[in-house]
């Protein structure tokens, strides 16, 4: 009897862990027949969903759920467990949803859905869940070498999805104020395609300027953007027209405020320069005066030049006078350049020679005028 | 006639026995209106110029034939009035100081001393001419510009200031000749006949020199 009794607990014990229900109580089937996971790869903190299928594989008997719940270290679950959820009918099936967020480290992850029923055995089940957090890229695909002032230059941006994913909501914007269109919708890209934008930049100054795209995408309902610069340098046209000053020559017309300049205005450049029009710029005690308060020129082609004329009063104090050039392109754009006049207010040559007649002519006025009054005098 | 530049004493000493004559003295101050008057006609010009951008063509050109005859003989008519008030004014000043003499003596001595004006008149129409030919005329289109316009060349352009200043010189001369012209017409002595010339001419010089900016 005693050399049973180590059979017996062998018995008892192999029963015990093997579940074996008592004689009489049959236990229901329920099986997890599905998963879906949105966005089917999350990128590190996005909020996504596990959505999970819970069917009772009975043919007629019902199962009451008591708890399900989902667990996972490195992904955190926003959502509470399912209690009581109630009975599930024979052959029926529920959807079970659970928001999660994703950790830092990519990586495939796999958290584990329980499952606790009344009068069905409990279950364990796990899920994969992808965490990827590639970005999309945005790169040029194509831009002009040499950036142009006042020329617009087509600028095309490609954008590529490395991700395992679709995206959606993909757009590029943009806020130089010399740039056009401000914004490009691309609407969605799935994984591993690319798209191309174009935008049209026009630089108004010249020297060094850093374009800012910013790439804006949806990751489920999740947004994400990517910055792209690009410094760029802007210089003046090769070939635009080059307004040159020559032969400037300024005349004093009335005492010593009032200034007529005159000279050449060439255009060196190989553009036509168009509408030119020279005026006085403004300045304190500067005033353009009539007759010539500006000048029109009109068209000077390349390798042409044209006379001017402008009137100025200036003050005492007044040392430079600026003349601002103003001149269009074959396009319209409106080009301004402002040239720096001295006024000199030394005499002239012409005033040197004039000074010598004159002193000789009052020396000869005052000695003959002295001599013939001191002769009249002198015989009275 | 040389005399009246040179040796006015002699001059007058000589005509003051003859007959009281205006023909000459008139010739003289007619003369050098004349002269003052191509002086005025080409700042007639230069007004007009001035005035180009504003008067329409048509009445630009009426303009300038009535103002070129205005000045002209405006200035003749202002010649022949100074000449009339000069001769009253040292009227005037010498009976006070007991002058004798009747006043169409008086007148007639005065225009002899206008032969110096001819001189000057001569020199200032060519120094005229030539700052007109060279100078820059700006246009206005308020006519009240055209003073401070002038105002300017007087104060600021050489060859009007030397103008000036010639025409000053020479009326120092002529001041000399109307010294001995009313010592002799108004019978003063030359200390009395000096006091008589000496200070209207002075006034007109000191106004002159004022004019040109040097003075305030």
């Amino acid at each position: 009897m005693m050399k049973l009794l180590p059979l017996i607990f062998l018995i008892l014990f192999v029963v015990g862990i093997s579940g074996t229900p008592v004689a009489g109580e049959q236990k229901a089937s329920v099986m997890i027949t599905g998963y879906h996971v949105s966005p089917e790869a999350l990128m590190y903190n996005d909020i996504g969903t596990i959505t999970v299928t819970v069917k009772n594989m009975e043919a007629v008997q019902s199962v009451r759920i008591k708890e399900v719940s989902l667990l996972e270290r490195e992904i955190k679950v926003l959502s509470d467990p399912y209690f009581s959820i109630g009975g599930l009918g024979p052959g029926e099936s529920l959807n079970l949803s659970f928001t999660i967020r994703a950790g830092y480290t990519d990586g495939i992850y796999y958290p584990k859905i329980l499952l606790e029923a009344e009068n069905a055995e409990n279950i364990r089940y796990q899920i994969p869940v992808k965490i990827d957090s590639t970005p999309l890229t945005i790169g040029v695909k194509g831009m002009p070498e040499e950036m142009v002032k006042g020329e617009r230059a087509e600028i095309k941006l490609v954008v590529g999805n490395p991700r395992p994913n679709t995206v959606t909501g993909v757009k590029i914007v943009t806020n130089d104020e010399n740039m056009i269109p401000s914004e490009v919708f691309m609407g969605t890209l799935s994984s591993d395609e690319s798209k191309v934008a174009s935008f049209n930049f026009t630089p108004q100054t010249r020297g060094v300027h850093t374009l800012t795209f910013t790439l804006e995408f949806k990751n489920g309902d999740n947004p994400h953007s990517t910055a792209l610069s690009i410094p760029l340098n802007v210089t003046e046209s090769k070939k635009s027209a080059e307004l040159i000053l020559t032969g400037i020559e300024i005349e004093s017309t009335l005492g010593m405020s009032v200034y007529k300049i005159t000279g050449d205005i060439n255009n060196a450049g190989l553009e036509e320069a168009r509408s030119v029009v020279m005026k006085v710029g403004e300045g304190e005690g500067i005033e353009a005066v009539d007759p010539y308060k500006a000048y029109f020129v009109g068209l000077l082609s390349p390798d042409d030049f044209s006379s001017f004329e402008l009137d100025v009063k200036v003050d005492e104090n007044v040392t430079k006078v600026p003349l601002l050039i103003e001149y269009k392109d074959d396009d319209g754009n409106l080009f301004s350049t402002t040239e720096y006049i001295s006024i000199e207010r030394h005499q002239t040559t012409s005033s040197k020679e004039l000074h010598v007649s004159m002193i000789a002519v009052l020396v000869v006025s005052a000695l003959l005028i002295i001599g013939v009054i001191a002769y009249s005098w002198k015989k009275r | 006639m040389l005399d009246v530049l040179i040796n006015p004493d002699k001059f007058f000493e000589a005509r003051k026995k003859g007959a009281k004559s205006l023909k000459v003295p008139l010739l003289i101050v007619l003369i050098s209106g004349m002269i003052s008057g191509i002086a005025a006609f080409l700042m007639a010009d230069i007004t007009l110029e001035m005035l180009s951008e504003t008067l329409p063509p048509e009445a630009l050109g009426i303009a300038l034939t009535v103002g070129r005859i205005s000045a002209f003989t405006g200035a003749l008519v202002v010649s022949l009035l100074i000449w009339v008030v000069f001769a009253a004014v040292f009227f005037g000043i010498s009976w006070i100081l007991k002058g004798e003499g009747t006043f169409t003596r008086t007148l007639e001595f005065v225009g002899y001393g206008y032969i110096p004006m001819i001189l000057s008149g001569m020199i200032s129409a060519v120094l005229m001419y030539n700052f007109i030919s060279t100078a820059q005329i700006p246009q206005v289109t308020d006519p009240t510009e055209i003073a401070e316009i002038m105002r300017q060349w007087i104060t600021g352009n050489p060859m009007v200031q030397l103008s000036s200043i010639i025409g000053i010189l020479f009326m120092l001369w002529s001041a000399n000749i109307w010294v001995f012209g009313l010592k002799h017409a108004r019978n003063l002595s030359t200390k009395n006949a000096l006091i008589t010339a000496g200070i209207p001419v002075a006034l007109y010089v000191l106004y002159s020199i004022w004019q040109l900016g040097v003075l305030g």
